[in-house]
């Protein structure tokens, strides 16, 4: 099996790279070159598709008329940042789409491994892989479909209010969706119904991937149900909790689009507007394509300030981290 | 051994991957050209007018709204006879997703069709230089057809630039002839509801919301609605319009224009606005209005419509005709459902007020049909569309075929006769071609004449109209004395900017229209919602809100831009 | 060891019947899920039984979970488009192609920056994760495609999203949470990175591999920007998912033009409307998909057996 490209092991490889030089760095790339073949290829397909776009950025800085090219354009320096920052709408949708993202992450999340940590502690295995198989039905329905559904629920003749009219809970119909503090609730839930099932199944994966002699070895110690979940499933998915909520955390700009688009009105307008509906409304529908990219560069800059403070964070607790 | 060097190809599979792509992407580019290569021979003249025995050629054609499926046109009836008459075919690509998206990527790679329709793209299409200025082509002998139709009309034509870039939808050609249905604005009220009233004459909203209160109290086991709107995302005009149509103005867009001193004016918190909120407001207290109008989406909208339950609406008839259709043929096949129709009403303000439903002879200035820069050969182009606007060919887009899809009666008038019309379902549309060559192309106004006086399209003509009427129609129309609907409403006064909405706006105009929108979004429900004795201080809040936007800025442009088409009219 | 296994699992089952917590705890559990199934269930009954009622009718709402007036009508006139064939085709073909190469190429990569000793790895994994905060806009990425001459071609589906960032974290965090001793004691056996990713890794790494095929897969499945993007007026690369969003497009359009058709008479117009091939189209894009869940399903339902791997 002696090849040239198969290389030794090479685990004592925690080289220290700054004190070698460049010369060491490059005998090590070649040691490595195995994994430098898996990897650098797609770091240089990377680098042109996500990289090289990013010249866009340029045209935040421009009143950026279609159809001209980028060295033509009128050059404006700060004046897409003014228009946002100095909107005070533009803080308002900050504000909401924080939220809805905080909601999304707190409840996604717990709800999502509730799911998994309960599908796992069955053991009809038709019954776990029906309701499997349903729970995540929803995330195939596009939004608008469910949007509708969600709307007919809870209009004043829809199945919610008519519960609450027989159990006495109300005297009259609410208007759910009209009620703007009520949003970020109607929000919530919608979310998770149609995606808690799909968002539970990296869960599973997870726990699947769990060396079942841990689960054994808890029990001869006496482990009852909720011992093993806490002391041998929980910790076995904490990694990847851990990644993806530090993944979610520089998410926290984006809290999508589509349901509060969807289900945001007049009435609740000061609750569902977020950055998404107010850059397209602001920008796109007006073909102003600059205070979109704008909106775009603040959203990465804060995104990636988040997502080093969660690192390191995670560093210091000393969890799995990113990078 | 083997999967070593799965891995090493995997791993340049990648860079192959691209260089495979780029090149098959050059092959395929070069095979989707935008006139076919059997065209190249008959670019350069326009000498020859034997356009049969010239050589085919096929042209693509976006149309930046949702539409038709996207056929060759010459896969339909009428399209195949054009192809033989001219030799030219379209492939036509309608819109699916969203038309900044689509406009704004074909705008930056330049990579337009030979014609494209651009509908709110318009602005960004034409600053972009992507259509060629058409002017020599409209004042032409050499195309009588497009000379008679455009003609008139090139002083309103001409771009801020003197140049000209699209052939605009709703040109009047020879006599204006209405129609005799209510596709436009109107207050609609249930058939039941007047006949139980004895049909009485219902002139004020006043009296409108008079009778529905009425019928709503003598039957009042039956859950009832008395008044509901529609708020649902771009089709939130329908609410905030309503004002302006009581006090008498025909749909100028977010202004009404007046008739003596030509100035736009924004009727948003305006006397006439307050007048109709408190107005809804009352009507909330008592107890009438559908609060869920404020949340409900157009789907809701539509059902609740055809529900039995709503009394009355205000919305522009195209905008439900989803709706109608249902309740149409529900009454065609039982007669006793036809109380659950709804009728339409110029309702106003006050009785002094005359009405302006009725859409005055318009010019939209901001859609419209225009060949790009890409066309390979664009006078080829203008000689299919000089064939189109031919009197014939307008007969055969409109009207078919003489013996199939409609006929001439002794005294020369056009119409249908029932089995005819009974054959033409949404397919058999289709595959005619009337659904394809129906809005989308330069063509003569749907108000127009032919030179015998018969309507261009055969829902305008009086026959066809009459033809479509049930016995309960008749029964009402005659019971208000009126043989069509639209002699319920007033003449629209002449107003040549009309419809002001359809001058386009810069991209200023475009962001106060955005934000006036969102205000107005977040009062009206707290407007119409609120309890009476709160109903003053929301509406200063309004106002307040109304008056931080630069409304004088709009209207001053909108004044300008309305005296210069009044310029612009008179001066031809 | 699968014996084993067996023994063990049977022994637990056993040993739970005696006490009272985990009595009350399965019952709750059970009626939680139950719970959870029948929301879960409703918005798919609920567009079933409207892409099954007549189109006309429900637009007067009310339906719920069964038909009111039954018709075929609705699939029949998303069937009746020539292009559905070749479009599925299409779909397919991405989906499987995409599917394949982005989990294969993801999880090369995952392996590499899951190496410790790996001089790039920081790089390579900054590199991939910054990708999801940046993004150069629409224009920018149109006008790549472009140059590239990736438009009209059918590698603008694969290409442009081969590996996500996302995918990669997840597959290197499930790679790094193998147990350490099993990748030291490939090593001391002497394989090189290759034999240890491929006979190691892979087969260790199944039910992460199986969610990450599925998430791509859907992904690929339901994408149809790219191809309104792309390739809108290359019929022939023309996915399902595009066809569809065009016959809804085309649903909405035909309600609007009451006025300008020749059968003014004429009371509906079209026997469709655009909330009945809403439901339809839901129904005939996620039924080919959501058949497959099953198949994939039993690489995460069971447990992995690592010692028969490891054999």
């Amino acid at each position: 099996m002696e090849h040239p490209l198969m290389l030794k092991p090479t685990s004592a490889a925690t080289v220290d790279t700054k004190t070698g030089g460049l010369k060491r760095f490059f005998r090590l790339l070649w040691k490595q070159r195995a994994l430098v073949l898996m990897s650098v290829p797609f770091v240089l397909w990377l680098f042109l598709f996500r990289y090289v776009p990013l010249w866009g950025w340029i045209i935040s800085f421009q009143d950026y008329q279609l159809g001209k090219g980028l060295w033509d354009q009128e050059w404006v320096g700060f004046k897409q940042f003014e228009a946002l920052f100095n909107e005070p709408r533009f803080w308002r949708a900050l504000r909401n789409t924080i939220v809805m993202s905080f909601i999304n992450l707190v409840l996604g999340f717990t709800t999502a491994i509730t799911l998994a940590l309960l599908l796992n502690e069955l053991r009809q295995i038709v019954f776990k892989r029906v309701v499997q198989t349903i729970s995540y039905l929803p995330h195939f329905i596009s939004w608008v479909v469910a949007a509708g559904i969600i709307q007919v629920t809870l209009a004043p003749d829809g199945i919610v209010n008519e519960l609450l009219l027989r159990l006495g809970l109300i005297k009259d119909e609410l208007l759910f969706l009209g009620i703007g503090e009520w949003f970020w609730g109607i929000y919530g839930v919608s979310i998770v119904w149609k995606d808690v099932g799909w968002n539970a199944i990296i869960y599973l994966a997870a726990i699947a991937m769990i060396d079942p002699s841990l689960y054994e070895a808890a029990e001869m110690d006496g482990a009852n149900r909720f011992r093993k979940m806490w002391h041998v499933t929980l910790p076995g998915i904490r990694p990847v909790i851990v990644v993806l909520l530090i993944l979610n955390i520089g998410y926290l700009l984006e809290s999508g689009f589509e349901p509060q688009f969807l289900l945001g009105n007049g009435m609740n307008m000061r609750y569902s507007e977020n950055i998404d509906i107010f850059v397209l409304k602001y920008g796109i529908q007006l073909f102003n394509f600059s205070l979109a990219v704008a909106a775009g560069m603040f959203r990465t800059v804060v995104s990636v300030i988040l997502l080093v403070i969660a690192n390191s964070i995670a560093r210091r607790l000393n969890e799995t981290r990113l990078y | 051994m083997v999967r070593r060097w799965l891995v090493a190809m995997t791993a340049v599979v990648m860079v192959f991957a691209l260089v495979l792509a780029a090149c098959s992407g050059k092959k395929e580019s070069s095979s989707q050209p935008s006139a076919s290569p059997s065209a190249s021979t008959g670019g350069q003249s326009s000498s020859s007018d034997q356009s049969g025995s010239r050589d085919k050629v096929t042209f693509r054609m976006f149309v930046a709204v949702q539409g038709e499926k996207d056929v060759n046109t010459n896969e339909t009836v009428i399209g195949k006879i054009l192809e033989e008459q001219t030799g030219v075919n379209f492939r036509i690509e309608h819109l699916v997703g969203d038309l900044q998206t689509k406009i704004g990527t074909m705008v930056a790679g330049k990579d337009y069709p030979d014609v494209l329709v651009p509908d709110d793209g318009i602005e960004t299409v034409i600053k972009a230089g992507g259509f060629i200025d058409l002017t020599p082509y409209i004042d032409n002998d050499k195309y009588p057809n497009i000379k008679k139709v455009y003609g008139p009309y090139k002083n309103l034509m001409t771009w801020d630039d003197g140049k000209i870039y699209i052939f605009p939808f709703s040109v009047v050609v020879n006599d204006y002839i209405g129609d005799p249905n209510i596709n436009q604005g109107a207050f609609w009220i249930q058939r039941r509801v007047l006949e139980w009233a004895n049909f009485p004459k219902i002139k004020t909203v006043d009296q409108y919301f008079q009778l529905i209160e009425d019928f709503i109290n003598a039957h009042p086991n039956e859950d009832l609605i008395g008044f509901i709107t529609l708020t649902d995302g771009w089709r939130f005009f329908a609410t905030t319009n309503v004002p302006n149509h009581l006090a008498g103005y025909p749909n100028d867009g977010e202004v009404m224009v007046d008739m003596n001193t030509f100035e736009a004016r924004i009727y948003a918190g305006t006397e006439w606005d307050k007048r109709w909120w408190q107005k809804l407001n009352e009507l909330n207290a008592k107890g009438l209005f559908y609060k869920a109008s404020f949340t409900d989406n157009y789907d809701q909208y539509i059902a609740n419509l055809t529900s039995h339950k709503v009394l009355g609406f205000f919305d522009y008839g195209w905008q439900v005709g989803n709706a109608t259709a249902v309740l149409n043929d529900a009454a065609r096949a039982d007669p006793s459902q036809d109380g659950y129709r709804y009728f339409p009403l110029p309702v106003v303000f006050d009785e002094n007020i005359k009405d302006q439903y009725l859409d005055p002879i318009g010019y939209v200035a901001n859609r419209g049909f225009g060949i790009t820069v890409n066309a390979k050969d664009p006078e080829r182009i203008i000689e299919f569309i000089d064939h189109l606007l031919k009197e014939e060919t307008q007969i055969l887009l409109n009207w078919g075929i003489e013996g199939e899809t409609y006929i001439r009666d002794s005294n020369g008038r056009l119409t249908r006769t029932q089995e005819m019309i009974d054959k033409m379902d949404q397919k058999f549309l289709e595959e005619y071609g009337f659904t394809v060559f129906d809005w989308d192309w330069p063509h003569w106004g749907s108000n127009s004449t032919l030179s015998d006086g018969n309507a261009v399209i055969p829902g305008m003509q009086p026959e066809v109209f009459q033809l479509s009427l049930t016995d309960a129609d008749k029964k009402f129309l005659s019971a208000y004395g009126v043989k069509s609907y639209a002699e319920l409403f007033a003449d629209p006064d002449p107003r040549p900017w009309f419809p002001a909405w359809g001058i386009p706006r810069d991209e200023e105009r475009q962001l106060f229209e955005a934000l006036k929108g969102d205000v107005q979004r977040e009062y009206l429900p707290k407007l119409v919602l609120s309890k009476p004795e709160e109903f003053e201080s929301i509406w200063n809040q309004y106002v307040s809100a109304l008056n931080r936007l630069d409304i004088a800025g709009y209207e001053k442009w909108y004044t300008e831009k309305v005296q210069a088409v009044m310029a612009k009219a008179q001066g031809q | 060891m699968a014996e084993a296994a067996t023994v063990t699992r049977r022994k637990r089952r056993h040993r739970f019947r005696m006490s009272l917590g985990d009595q009350i705890f399965e019952t709750c559990n059970y009626l939680a899920l139950i719970l959870l199934m029948v929301v879960t269930l409703y918005p798919f009954l609920n567009t079933l039984a409207v892409s099954f009622n007549d189109a006309q009718d429900s637009i007067r709402g009310g339906i719920y979970l069964w038909p009111r007036k039954w018709t075929l009508e609705n699939y029949r006139f998303v069937f009746e488009e020539a292009s559905i064939l070749n479009a599925t085709l299409i779909s397919v073909l991405r989906t499987v192609i995409g599917t394949v190469l982005t989990v294969f190429f993801s999880a090369m990569v995952a392996y590499t920056i899951s190496r410790p000793e790996y001089v790039l790895r920081k790089f390579v994994t900054i590199a991939f994760i910054l990708t999801l905060y940046v993004n150069g806009g629409l224009i920018p990425n149109y006008l790549l495609i472009r140059e590239l001459n990736l438009i009209g071609t059918f590698w603008v589906y694969i290409l442009p999203g081969l590996i996500g960032a996302f995918n990669l974290i997840i597959i290197r965090s499930f790679i790094e949470n193998l147990p350490d001793n099993i990748l030291e004691a490939s090593k001391i056996d002497g394989a090189g990175d290759y034999r240890t990713f491929f006979h190691i890794v892979l087969p260790l790494c199944t039910p992460v591999l199986a969610t990450v095929s599925l998430f791509t897969g859907v992904w690929q499945w339901n994408s149809w920007f790219d191809v309104f993007l792309y390739n809108s007026s290359y019929e022939h690369l023309s996915t399902l998912q595009y066809e569809l969003q065009k016959i809804l497009s085309f649903s909405q359009a035909s309600i609007q033009r009451v006025d300008f058709n020749a059968a003014a008479a004429q009371g509906g117009i079209g026997q469709v409307t655009p909330y009945a091939i809403r439901a339809t189209m839901t129904i005939v894009a996620s039924v080919p998909i959501i058949m497959v869940y099953p198949f994939l399903q039993k690489y995460f339902v069971q447990g992995m057996m690592i010692g028969g791997v490891k054999e």
